[in-house]
């Protein structure tokens, strides 16, 4: 085949494959406004938070160019967390109700979940990746990948021997009476994490805008040389922004306690989906993490609704794939070069 | 005394010894690998299990390994591949009656085939979207196989009849042995052929392989097929031998223990994977069965272990021995552990 | 002295490239380091700003050695340093990346008044403020990095090739603001492949062959001398 002729190809396959993927959404969003606005609610309460983790998972490649495994394992750690906290506080708060605190106890214990994250985030950079950092940057794409498989075998199995297996959840954080949207009962935990999840995506975005830490973060990753020579400690950006990643994930844990309790192995699902969102926006671009978040929120609603349970990996998967044969660098185009090696 | 045989007859027993990639102590462990089922405590039904367990753990790592330590790609979905020509077998066996001999060989094909096509999906992108790729397809696969209860019976499990009519471990253990060391030596071959020098290339520089006028992608796809084609070999024995498949088999965890095993044994070595997975696996087993109050610790301590590795040693078991044990002062010892003879 | 090089060896992993270098450079001082292709003057360059540590030497800046000091805290004793590849952010506005520049700066006053500085000297760049610097031209971006350069009003400036790639005009633009700074009072060290004007702008010079200082003097004595004008000049 000549050049030119491959090239065509090449260039008809994308458009081919762009067109695929760009009609599947079409049809899953129309599929979803026919299906009712249960379908809908529920996306957009899962897609929150899934946004959060694929953040935090986008944040961590783009910056520190670690294609992170584990970050599962700190939506565990977050759950885990707020069911520790949570729990003892609604016990008190049975014995003695008090309004005030009520209000507050899910935000201590999803607070709490973040800055457990944050350090877990710290501890980790600290004690693996800037020790391997230290050593050899040959092939760190591949071999930072592979530490954070092996720091999520660690972790899962951890929870397994120091907690156990069984199902650490909560009922609900907040209660109350469910409100009517659009002739669909949601509960007020629904609503109330899903105004939490914009909320740190609405902050975290400021950060990285407009202060000059969030700036240093994104110089760094553009250029680290660069950011050297404007005074910019690179080792602190990274520290700092594996505890933020960290941290995102952790936060996603604990909003979604309610709907997901805590086990060994509660991340894998999230780091699935999180996966499938960072790499059908571009991985690294932290930019669309929140429209990816609910756009795989609602195929993986769909699937479930008019294919069953079940289906709601290999669906996503297959898609993905699709995604990743035909357009590499994700639908929105992605700040990383060199996704081909050809 | 074996030291001393090979040395006598120096001239012939080199060249064959040269032919299958192996030095005098290979040749001593193999055999020690042969008699052990009959020297206690190995002599009993649960450790010739577990060293079954351990030569299959460490054929797979020979088949991963050839692919992580040669062209640079890891094979997330490495147990997808094993199971599905697991599954390919099993489902031959039990639905047509055919023999499970033959379905080993159709379910290798069938894997290989799938790598094939996965290769040629997966194998232009770079090593970590390919990595991905791989991961998802497993993931896919995994789900498709518990969704298709009609074929599979999805997780409650197939039934697969076995391949020797005894409850004995023995044979099964001297065929995982044998096919253990007819892929090691086959891989080597390759390794050690221009196509290796190619993969080797490519693995380092690619930029620099391609100036040279090798075409990446094709060795890539040769690569991954071989690598594939021995993991559904490896899955239909696997079959055969449990006597039952479920779909947990495909899952990624199993291809995080023969990823440890082979950057513990060496990445790029071939055998370190192999040595390493029978003392590593008899261990794992031990702690397992005898703290079964601590369960997750002896993977906490995989995981552990393949982090260590990564970062502290990452040439693994193979370095370790080349740099320190390989090359003692003493002559015989020397020519024993390393095969190079110095006149 | 502001700056003094004292038997620096340096390079990348075994490969040696600088060998016994030692120059100085006085306060206010203007001065060049010129050299064929490959000689190792952006080595020198980036072994000064921290980018690359030295295997031997010192390197004495404003009486403290800041031989083997990470990148950042030597920028943050205030040596700026224009690379020849300019490492900008490609992703950030032109204003965002001036900002960057004064990372080190914390009170935002300063930091608008070094801002006013810089879009005075270049004025192109304050009518792209908001364009992305991966969308520049290549003579703009140049002025970018040197722009950046300056944001934290560094006390010595590295300067490597600030002409490569520019016409004509825009060079004479750019040596005219060098010349500027000259006058503000900032040392510059400047690496240039344009001999004849980096001879002409600085006062004093080095020329540096396979990693070694060869020659040194007077910009005015090199400009005349019969090996520089062989080699350099083509006369
Ligand atoms: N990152 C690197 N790794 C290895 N060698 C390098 C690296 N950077 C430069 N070199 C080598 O160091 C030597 C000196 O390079 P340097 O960039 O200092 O030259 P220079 O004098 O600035 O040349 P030019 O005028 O072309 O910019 C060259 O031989 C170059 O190949
Ligand atoms: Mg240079």
């Amino acid at each position: 085949m000549t050049e030119s002729k491959t090239g065509t190809v090449i260039v008809w396959m994308k458009s081919a494959g762009g067109i695929t993927v760009t009609l599947s959404i079409l049809i899953a969003i129309i599929a979803g406004i026919d299906s009712g606005p249960y379908i809908i609610v529920n996306t957009i309460v899962t897609g929150g938070m899934l946004a959060l983790v694929a953040l935090g998972l986008a944040l961590i490649f783009g910056v520190m160019n670690i294609p992170m495994f584990a970050h599962g394992e700190f939506f565990m750690i977050g759950s885990l967390t707020a069911y520790y906290i949570f729990t003892p506080l609604a016990e008190y708060l049975n014995t003695s109700p008090n309004s005030l605190l009520a209000a507050t106890a899910p935000l201590i214990a999803i607070l709490g979940a973040m800055i457990v994250g944050a350090v877990a985030g710290l501890l980790c950079e600290l004690l693996i990746f800037s020790q391997l950092r230290k050593r050899s940057r040959e092939n760190w794409v591949m071999n930072s990948f592979l530490l954070t498989v092996g720091l999520s075998v660690v972790l899962i199995n951890a929870h397994q021997l120091l907690f156990g297996t069984e199902f650490k959840g909560i009922v609900r954080y907040w209660g109350g009476r469910p409100t009517e949207i659009m002739g669909a009962f949601v509960s007020r935990d629904r609503i109330l994490v899903f105004v939490l999840a914009m909320v740190v995506v609405g902050v975290f975005w400021l950060f990285m805008k407009y202060t000059s830490t969030g700036r240093a973060i994104r110089a760094v990753s553009q250029d680290q040389t660069g950011a050297l020579m404007v005074g910019i400690n690179i080792n602190g950006i990274l520290l700092l922004t594996m505890a933020l990643g960290c941290a995102l994930s952790a936060i996603a844990g604990a909003g979604l306690l309610f709907l997901y309790p805590s086990y060994p192995a509660v991340g894998l699902e999230p780091l699935y989906l999180a996966w499938f969102v960072v790499i059908l926006v571009g991985l690294g671009n932290t930019a669309f993490a929140l429209v990816g978040g609910f756009i795989v929120a609602l195929i993986k609603a769909l699937t479930v609704e008019y294919i069953g349970a079940g289906w709601d990996f290999v669906i996503p998967s297959l898609l993905i794939t699709v995604v990743l044969v035909f357009k590499p660098s994700g639908l929105f185009g992605s700040e990383v070069r060199g996704v081909l090696d050809l | 005394m074996k030291t001393n045989d090979s040395n006598m007859e120096s001239g012939l027993a080199d060249r064959i010894m040269d032919r299958l990639c192996l030095t005098p102590a290979a040749v001593a462990g193999i055999i020690l690998l042969f008699v052990i089922p009959f020297i206690p405590p190995f002599n009993q039904q649960y450790m010739i299990r577990w060293l079954v367990a351990a030569a299959l753990i460490g054929a797979n790592a020979i088949a991963f390994d050839f692919t992580i330590g040669f062209i640079n790609i890891v094979n997330f979905g490495y147990y997808a591949f094993l199971g599905f020509g697991g599954y390919t077998s099993a489902i031959l066996a039990v639905n047509l009656g055919l023999s499970p001999w033959i379905g080993m060989i159709i379910g290798a094909l069938f894997s290989g085939v799938l790598g094939l096509l996965t290769g040629l999906l997966t194998l232009r992108l770079r090593g970590i979207f390919a990595a991905c790729m791989t991961w998802f397809l497993g993931l896919a696969m995994m789900g498709l196989i518990t969704k298709m209860v009609w074929l599979t019976r999805g997780p409650l499990g197939l039934r697969c009849p076995q391949l020797f009519e005894t409850s004995s471990n023995l044979p099964y253990y001297y065929l995982i042995l044998s096919l253990l060391i007819v892929i090691y030596i086959s891989t080597k071959w390759v390794t050690r052929s221009n196509m290796g020098l190619a993969f080797k290339a490519i693995g380092q520089n690619m930029e620099a392989a391609r100036t040279s006028g090798i075409n990446p992608v094709f060795y890539r796809i040769v690569n991954f097929t071989l690598s594939c084609t021995i993991a559904g070999l490896l899955g239909g024995f696997y079959a055969h031998y449990y006597g039952v498949l479920t779909p947990e088999l495909l899952h990624t965890t199993k291809t995080v223990e023969v990823l440890a095993v082979a950057y513990i044994g060496g990445r790029g070595s071939l055998w370190g994977g192999a040595f390493i997975a029978f003392p590593f696996i008899i261990t794992m087993e031990l702690i397992r069965s005898s703290l079964s109050e601590l369960p997750g610790l002896n993977l906490i301590i995989y995981g552990l272990m393949l982090m260590l590795v990564m970062i502290y040693y990452p040439g693994g078991f193979a370095e370790f021995f080349n740099t320190y044990l390989a090359k003692p002062k003493n002559r015989f010892l020397r020519y024993f552990l390393s095969g190079i003879k110095d006149s | 002295m502001l700056l003094e090089v004292k038997n620096i060896n340096a390079g990348y992993g075994f490969l040696q490239i600088l060998r016994d270098v030692s120059f100085n450079i006085d306060q206010g001082e203007y001065a060049c380091v010129i050299g064929p292709n490959g000689a190792g003057k952006s080595t020198t360059m980036k072994t000064i700003a921290g980018l690359l540590s030295p295997m031997s030497g010192e390197i004495i800046f404003n009486g403290k050695n800041i031989a083997g000091l990470p990148g950042n805290q030597v920028a943050r004793l205030g040596i700026g340093y224009i690379s020849e590849d300019m490492n900008l952010f490609t992703n950030m506005t032109v204003q965002e990346n001036l900002y960057m520049g004064a990372y080190v700066i914390k009170e935002k006053a300063l930091k608008n008044d070094r801002l006013d500085f810089v879009y005075n000297l270049f004025t192109r760049l304050k009518n792209r403020k908001d364009q992305l610097a991966g969308t520049m031209s290549g003579g703009e971006r140049k002025m970018l990095a040197i722009g950046r350069g300056l944001m934290a009003n560094p006390k010595l400036l590295l300067v490597d090739e600030p002409s490569f790639g520019l016409a004509p005009q825009l060079m004479e633009n750019v040596f005219d603001n060098l010349d500027i700074l000259k006058e503000a009072g900032v040392t510059i060290l400047l690496v240039e492949q344009n001999v004849t004007k980096a001879l002409q702008v600085t006062t004093r010079g080095y020329v540096m062959e396979n990693g070694k200082i060869f020659m040194k003097g007077l910009s005015s004595d090199l400009a005349d001398d019969p090996h520089v004008r062989k080699v350099f000049l083509g006369v």
